[in-house]
């Protein structure tokens, strides 16, 4: 069985055979001496895309952003924008542009002079080059502060300016380092939508760095997690999230349980897995390609366990434990729950009614389950 | 606890009175209307008027403001190339050798600047016969090298306190290098350009030792005139004029200590 079966294929380019990519990374290598940064990379992005590449600091994502943009050159590989190799292309002359990590504002310009920069130096008539800086300054909703110099902004006013300044030039490509990554979090869930609705006004393809894992299922249209220089898995959110295809991509994105055990029965339609750190036997829903006895992984999310108090019917699928710590997160809370084998589980509970004397709490007996088809077998 | 309060204040009268009462004292005695230095015979601006007067002393400060101002610029094109270099290009084994030779003539002993200094343009007259003989030519190469020291050290911190990715995103923007250079380096720095022009030139008009061997017939500076006007005792008219470099020098450090707080706020990130 494979996840992406399971996802109809419909008007998306990545999913449809043949179409063209519109950015073609081709076995991209980057090394600083010894380290290697980015390691032997494929990517194929589409057009009008918002492709996020996320990884932890260190995983390579900037390089790669970097790259892209001409300020690091490959140590070998290929990059194509638009059908053209952009080998011997110096960052003044690609088709791209950049939005900073720290904004990069001009500090001695004003915002309307930021803005204009790009224009004025590709020789644009200054009538036109006022207009379109005042079309910017509206779309990005800050006409009122054309005049100011970036220290008198807030840290929200300066990433329009920046986001402004970056799209003048109407790039076939607009690259942005962790965006939001300075906002805090009321004003980057905000600013993350709007984010997605200029990108799809103007078309033009995305390519977002984030290390934020929540702000990358938000923007993108498909995600490329990064580890150690690697791509180590691309698809869309809930196919990363609901289909991871490692351990790693399972641990990093969202929180997981995860179960070590070994295959016991191998079906067309199911697999059974025999887990001492679960303490019961997992039955799994559906054919996993794997070989008798094999080791390997079973990962469940929190939210997809179900927490009882009574022993539910069968011989598998039940964990049964201890309720170590339970926190209150508002609109749900999360139970610590130990294991007889030590291991500690995390199960969500979502807080539909206000007050619920009856809940589960410290040092209950519990019972969890869950169906057959919640978690994900993983083999690395 | 009331004992340290008072004893802080008091300690820094003391200690500010330690560094200015002389120069107090200099000024003050440069209005004396007395001939005699230590005698007050009540205020006058009368040997302003005479240094005005004097043909040597004159001279000797209009010399002084010429090597002032051509090495402090020939100091602030080489010690900004120098600073480029060791912020700019990578690291290599040397550097921090390279950096710290670039900062040993601040510590160097100025006796030791000026011999080597004099030596080596006895040495390349005698071998090429230039510079032909020692004047001003040869103070402005020796002043040169020695400001070139502080211009680096105080644009080397500038650029690497500067977020290089303002100069990528002029890049990005479409600017080719040397036009990033004007548009974008050159203005974060001005201040750290300035300020190290100035105090070159105000190091410079200081100098007596260096220039004291260095030089030869017909180019005394300034303080190679006073020093030698002072052993043979010294005048009200000293007075008046050592007050007025105090005020240029005094002048041109506040200014360039001033463009270095001034320059932009750091960008917070």
């Amino acid at each position: 069985m494979s996840a992406q079966t399971q996802l109809a294929a419909d008007e998306k380019p990545w999913r449809r055979a043949g179409e063209k990519p519109f950015i073609r990374i081709n076995r991209l290598t980057k090394k600083f001496g010894e380290f290697v940064a980015v390691d032997d990379v494929s990517l194929d992005v589409y057009q009008s895309e918002l492709f996020c590449l996320l990884g932890g600091s260190g995983s390579g994502k900037s390089t790669l952003l970097r790259m892209l943009a001409g300020f690091e050159t490959p140590t070998s590989g290929t990059i194509e924008i638009d059908g053209q190799d952009m080998a011997n292309i110096p960052s003044h002359d690609r088709p791209t542009n950049m939005m900073f990590q720290s904004y990069a504002l001009f500090p001695h310009m004003s915002v309307e002079q930021n803005i204009a920069y790009g224009l004025k130096r590709d020789g644009v008539a200054s009538s036109e080059v006022s207009d379109r800086v005042a079309d910017m300054l509206s779309l990005v909703q800050m006409s009122d502060f054309g005049k100011r110099k970036p220290d008198q902004l807030s840290g929200g006013q300066r990433q329009r300016v920046a986001l402004a300044r970056s799209l003048i030039k109407r790039p076939k490509l607009l690259l942005l380092d962790e965006p939001l990554g300075a906002l805090d979090k009321k004003l980057r869930e905000e600013t993350q939508f709007e984010l997605i609705k200029i990108q799809e006004s103007l078309g033009i393809t995305f390519i977002v760095v984030t290390h934020d894992q929540e702000e990358a299922m938000t923007l993108a249209t498909r995600i490329g997690v990064m580890n150690y220089g690697e791509i180590v898995q691309v698809g869309e959110p809930p196919e990363i999230y609901e289909y991871p295809t490692s351990r790693f991509v399972a641990d990093f994105i969202g929180s997981v349980n995860m179960f070590e055990g070994r295959v016991k029965e191998d079906d067309k339609d199911y697999v059974r897995i025999a887990s001492d750190e679960a303490g019961t036997d997992i039955h799994v829903g559906h054919g996993v390609s794997c070989a008798p006895d094999q080791k390997l992984w079973f990962a469940i999310r929190p939210e997809k366990l179900e927490l009882r108090r009574k022993r539910p019917d069968g011989d598998f699928n039940i964990l049964k434990g201890m309720v170590e710590d339970v926190a209150y997160m508002g609109n749900l809370s999360v139970f610590r729950i130990k294991l007889d084998s030590g291991k500690i589980v995390k199960a969500t509970q979502s807080n539909r009614v206000r007050r619920d004397d009856e809940a589960i709490s410290w040092d209950e007996e519990v019972y969890l389950t869950w169906d057959e088809t919640a978690g994900v077998v993983l083999q690395s | 606890m009331n004992n340290k309060f008072r004893f802080l204040p008091i300690a820094t009268f003391l200690g500010f009175a330690f560094l200015y009462v002389p120069i107090i004292v200099l000024v003050v005695f440069s209005f004396n209307k007395s001939k005699l230095v230590t005698v007050w015979g009540g205020f006058s601006a009368h040997w302003y008027g005479e240094l005005l007067q004097d043909p040597q002393i004159l001279g000797a400060a209009w010399i002084s403001l010429q090597i002032a101002f051509i090495s402090a610029s020939l100091a602030l094109v080489l010690g900004t190339l120098a600073a480029f270099v060791l912020t700019r290009i990578g690291r290599f084994w040397f550097k921090p050798l390279l950096s710290g030779m670039t900062a040993a003539p601040l510590v160097m002993p100025e006796v030791i600047t000026g011999l080597s200094l004099l030596l080596l343009f006895v040495a390349m007259e005698a071998m090429f016969g230039w510079p032909a003989g020692r004047g001003f030519t040869t103070i402005v190469i020796a002043h040169t090298t020695f400001c070139l020291a502080y211009v680096a050290v105080v644009v080397q911190s500038r650029l690497s306190d500067m977020d290089e990715s303002i100069e990528e995103a002029a890049r990005d923007l479409g600017a080719k290098p040397v036009r990033v250079f004007f548009d974008i380096t050159l203005p974060t720095i001005a201040p750290a350009l300035m300020s190290g022009w100035l105090l070159s030139f105000t190091l410079s008009l200081d100098d007596l030792v260096i220039a004291s061997f260095v030089s030869g017939p017909g180019a005394s500076t300034l303080p190679m005139v006073i020093f030698s006007k002072v052993r043979l005792g010294v005048s009200p008219e000293i007075n008046a004029l050592a007050s007025l470099m105090i005020g240029v020098v005094a002048l041109g450090v506040a200014i360039a200590a001033w463009q270095l707080l001034k320059s932009p706020q750091k960008s917070k990130a």
